[in-house]
């Protein structure tokens, strides 16, 4: 119970305090969508507003994934809101059932886009853009250049050397632990002693986002060629690579295991006396798996400058808090500050780690087959 | 006056007469149509791939990850019997003596499955545990009478319709190292057991979902048994067991052998909880097919998804071969229930007590993940909690983009479209494939492709072809939209009617029929009035199982229908990602809740109304 108050008070009280005004916008947008259309399949999110302001406003389209917008509290409902509460122009949400995967595909096909923002790239999709489309055919074009607050950027995050991917948030890959049944393993070797044997439950890189980034942090620590070595012996020690976070996470809360792979931001749902040491963030070797969220705008876009307009008010330091907290994610720009409260529970690693985009290219793709084979040995 | 009323009465005698003979034609090259558009046309698009220049298929075959020893028979296949011989030659039977008994056990070196060979092996335990588990209850369901028996065999298919993610939490709720059963095993002093992340677990799940179907069809056919062959067979000095055997048994097999084959069908190409409740350690070729889509490598996807669909589509064939061969008669008179509360004598009361045991399995199996699901939505017994129903409220009540009232209306709604669709589809390929010989058992094997192509490339064809659209001329035609949904939902169920049915339409005697053509009657008119009438009980537990394939829906349904148009499963797949409430599966169990709530008064809606239109 408390934890979700928690989370709601946080929330709602720093979007009431930057646009008191939004909330309204969005309420009785709401109230068109429960009379009018709840009949009409068709009608998305976005067009219901589209009552509430000038009839012929501009519209922002924006591809996500679900719960980046599906319903109040999100960050996706707060961008919404509060931009429209400033402009004269409509956004749009849609979550396409497979990412960007869906846009490649519809970019081979030469089928339209439909779209002019991506919301929630991580720097293995764009290595993945890229190599199946090639340089002929650019699916996202250069955007820094036109959004200022790009320069705020963190440097670690920077993870397009083409400048198309801005982040706007980032997660820190942890463990998470209940401390009274284990201790903090604190380093990588320690995962493959007799005292974690059966400890840890991990995910499918090839298919989970904390997965992913749990093993490109191995190839990150071990190198290319020793990082198979690492995962044979953590196999041995009887380790769990389930398909997604939600099982994994839900075994770990029902006691199944008491290490999961997961993020660093855990306690900020559980931080009650009794939950808290149930709940303990381990970075490894001290480090934590940076995986930054970013947006990118479609070449295809028939509103680049509202989409770039757009994306300068999301890396805003108002915006920028409110993602983070309603995401449950860090800031990605350098001069957001989160709510004390928040920030008491997001814990940061005291070392972030991740691989770049040249580092990934040509190798992601086969560093997660290998590794897929190597643990799915029948 | 007269001259224009007879007329009139003439032209609709003449069209009645053409509605009759054009009927069946009609409703078969409706299928045919529906089938090319929702489901051949799409799957080609992807299927294409593995024809391509990198002959994909064939890397697969040669791969000894992929086939694991049996990649040789492919690789080098002259070295075959050499490796064979040399395997042989490793082969040790070790005989000893342990102190009271002989032992005796063979060494061997190991056999790599593969990917493909673990696949099949887990799908096989899968299916003969489904059968363990499912048989007896058909015998109970048919053979005894008991208060609430007609609900409880509407309901045996409710574990059908859960979405993969609910049962995995309800598993681990049930058989986790806290969970329900190790609870028990503690207080009765015993050690807990370590289920999770093994096979067995695997298993199980698929047992869970897949033992009803075997219970559902056999429970249907062993009530379609004549009574009074039984009898015949009696009065003739055969002995209870004799006549089961010679008479009942001959009946059942076929019904058995269609619900192991869909199992192992099923099993087969099993993905999401088998890496959620095994891990990777245990990963499927299904696994390998999704991961390989998301990496946008189609072609090897494509490979894979080739072999998994010829692997489904010969055994439905050989199915279809034996199925052809058995016939029987059907019923309307079917065998007395005994009173399953009322025995006398040690044999009946030896009989009663092993139903007791399977209750309290059935318990264990079905009834216990169901209801820690249930249990999930008030947050448990110890912290019992209406937050996750509020929170289902609130999602009302705020008029946001998840709305439970809706989600249950659009689910309700495509079921019974679907279900409209589905049966006559259904019972007219039932009827095609139920007469006929080796020629149309080929067809029929084809027309069950639904269940034997992966839901992942179905879903990957769908949106490839119908949502991106064809070119025509300067346009773009795309075919989406809640029809469409209503289509796919109807082609991913009617296989099941279509198995439920033929066996026993080709169980009707054909004299029946020819009597009927004999008599003027069209060939549809023969199928409504003589042998649906005799197989309603076929057609009814094809309806149930199409429902339920409509409900539990979910990849062609978030592919082809728009945002605002969302079945239970998705809205239960969008309130578990949803973080507003964290990263509790609280809002999820109680929309699970939901959709079984739903479901379950649906079948039994079916079954009464079905029960009471038999034609």
């Amino acid at each position: 119970m408390r934890r979700r108050d928690y989370l709601r008070s946080v929330g709602v009280g720093a979007a009431g305090i930057a646009v008191a005004g939004c909330l309204q916008v969005e309420d009785t947008g709401d109230d068109s969508t429960a009379t009018t259309t709840t009949d009409d399949a068709t009608t998305t999110e976005g067009a219901t507003t589209g009552g509430t302001t000038s009839g012929d406003a501009e519209t922002l389209r924006v591809a996500t994934y679900d719960s980046f917008f599906g319903e109040e509290g999100t960050a996706g409902r707060w961008l919404k809101a509060a931009w429209e509460a400033e402009h004269d122009s409509t956004v749009e949400f849609s979550a396409p059932s497979n990412g960007v995967n869906q846009f490649i595909e519809r970019k081979r096909e030469g089928v339209g886009i439909d779209a002019d923002l991506f919301v929630g790239l991580n720097t293995g999709e764009l290595v993945r853009v890229d190599e199946a489309l090639g340089d002929d055919q650019r699916l996202f074009d250069e955007l820094a250049g036109e959004v200022a607050a790009s320069d705020r950027i963190k440097d670690d995050l920077r993870i397009d050397p083409q400048n198309r991917a801005l982040p706007y948030d980032t997660g820190y890959i942890s463990l998470v632990y209940d401390g009274t049944t284990v201790e903090d393993p604190e380093t990588f070797e320690a995962l493959t002693t007799d005292e974690y044997e059966g400890a840890l439950l991990a995910q499918n890189a090839q298919t989970s986002d904390p997965g992913r980034a749990f093993l490109l942090w191995t190839v990150h620590e071990y190198g290319p060629d020793e990082y198979l070595d690492y995962w044979q012996r953590l196999v041995d020690n009887d380790v769990r690579v389930l398909d997604d976070w939600q099982p994994a996470y839900d075994a770990f809360l029902n006691g199944e295991r008491p290490m999961v792979v997961s993020y660093s931001t855990d306690q900020v749902y559980y931080n009650d006396e009794d939950q808290l040491p149930r709940h303990q963030v381990g970075f490894l070797n001290d480090q934590g798996y940076a995986n930054p969220e970013a947006v990118a705008r479609f070449a295809d876009s028939d509103e680049p400058e509202l989409a770039a307009e757009f994306v300068e008010f999301a890396l805003g330091d108002d915006a920028q808090r409110n993602i983070a907290v309603n995401n449950v994610q860090f800031p990605a720009t350098t001069t957001a500050e989160l709510p004390e409260e928040y920030a008491q529970y997001a814990h940061e690693p005291p070392e972030s780690v991740t691989f770049t985009y040249d580092e990934l290219a040509g190798n992601v793709g086969e560093w997660t087959e290998a590794w897929a084979r190597q643990v799915a040995t029948n | 006056m007269r001259g224009s009323r007879r007329t009139a009465a003439s032209a609709w005698a003449t069209l009645s007469r053409a509605a009759d003979r054009f009927a069946l034609p009609l409703a078969g090259a409706g299928t045919l149509a529906v089938l090319a558009a929702v489901f051949y046309y799409p799957v080609w698009t992807v299927f294409v791939e593995a024809l391509g220049p990198e002959n994909p298929v064939w890397a697969i075959l040669t791969s000894e990850f992929y086939m694991g020893a049996a990649h040789g028979v492919f690789a080098h296949p002259l070295r075959v019997p050499g490796d064979v011989a040399a395997w042989l030659a490793e082969v040790h039977i070790v005989a000893g003596w342990t102190g009271l008994l002989p032992d005796l056990f063979v060494v061997h070196p190991g056999v790599r499955k593969g990917l493909f060979g673990f696949t099949a092996y887990q799908a096989a335990l899968s299916t003969l545990a489904s059968v363990a588990l499912g048989l007896p209850g058909a015998y109970v369901l048919a053979r005894f009478e008991f208060p609430g028996r007609r609900t409880l065999q509407s309901l045996t298919i409710l574990p059908f319709v859960l979405p993969s993610i609910m049962v995995v939490v309800g598993f681990v709720a049930t058989f986790g190292q806290f969970g329900t059963l190790n609870g028990v095993l503690s207080t009765l002093g015993l050690e807990r057991v370590q289920f999770l992340y093994t096979l067995e677990v695997v298993v199980l799940a698929h047992a869970f979902y897949n033992a009803p179907l075997v219970t559902r069809m056999v429970a249907t056919a062993w009530e379609n048994v004549d009574a009074s062959a039984v009898e015949t067979a009696r009065s003739l000095g055969a002995s209870p067991l004799r006549a089961f055997r010679d008479v009942v048994a001959p009946q059942l097999v076929p019904a058995l052998a269609a619900s192991a084959l869909l199992t192992f069908v099923f099993t087969f190409m099993s993905f999401p909880i088998v890496l959620a409740l095994g891990g990777l350690q245990l990963a499927t070729v299904e696994v390998w097919l999704y991961a390989r889509i998301q990496q946008l490598d189609y072609a090897t996807a494509a490979g894979l998804a080739t072999l998994e669909t010829v692997v489904s589509l010969a055994l439905t064939y050989a199915y279809l071969r034996y199925e052809g061969s058995q016939s029987a008669d059907g019923t309307a008179n079917p065998l007395a229930r005994h009173r399953l509360f009322d025995a006398s004598g040690p044999r009946e009361w030896l009989v009663r007590s092993g139903i007791g045991v399977y209750g309290v399995v059935v318990a264990a199996v079905f009834v216990a993940p169901l209801a820690s699901m249930v249990l999930a939505s008030v947050g448990g017994l110890e912290e019992p909690t209406l937050r996750w129903w509020r929170f289902l409220v609130d999602r009302q009540a705020s008029g946001g983009r998840t709305q439970p009232a809706t989600a249950v209306r659009y689910s309700l709604q495509f079921g019974v479209a679907a279900l409209a669709v589905a049966l006559p589809m259904g019972v007219v390929v039932g009827a095609f494939s139920a007469r006929g010989g080796r020629g149309r058992k080929v067809v029929d094997a084809v027309l069950m492709a639904p269940i034997a192509v992966s839901g992942i490339v179905v879903g990957f064809g769908l949106l490839r072809s119908l949502v991106f659209g064809v070119e025509v001329g300067d346009y773009r035609v795309s075919l989406v939209g809640p029809v469409v949904v209503v289509m796919a939902h109807a082609v991913a169920g009617y296989p099941f009617v279509v198995r439920n049915v033929a066996p026993m339409l080709s169980a009707v005697d054909s004299r029946l029929v020819e009597s009927a053509r004999a008599l003027g009657a069209s060939r549809g008119r023969a199928l409504w009035d003589v042998e649906l009438p005799l197989v309603w009980p076929g057609v009814l537990a094809g309806a149930a199982f199409a429902f339920a394939i409509s409900i539990g829906e979910f990849d062609s349904t978030v592919i082809l229908a728009g945002d605002g148009v969302y079945t239970m499963p998705v809205a239960l797949k969008r309130f578990l990602v949803d973080r507003t409430a964290g990263p509790s599966t609280g809002p999820a169990a109680a929309m699970g809740t939901v959709l079984l709530a739903v479901t379950a008064a649906s079948f039994v809606v079916i079954d009464r109304v079905g029960g009471r239109y038999r034609p």
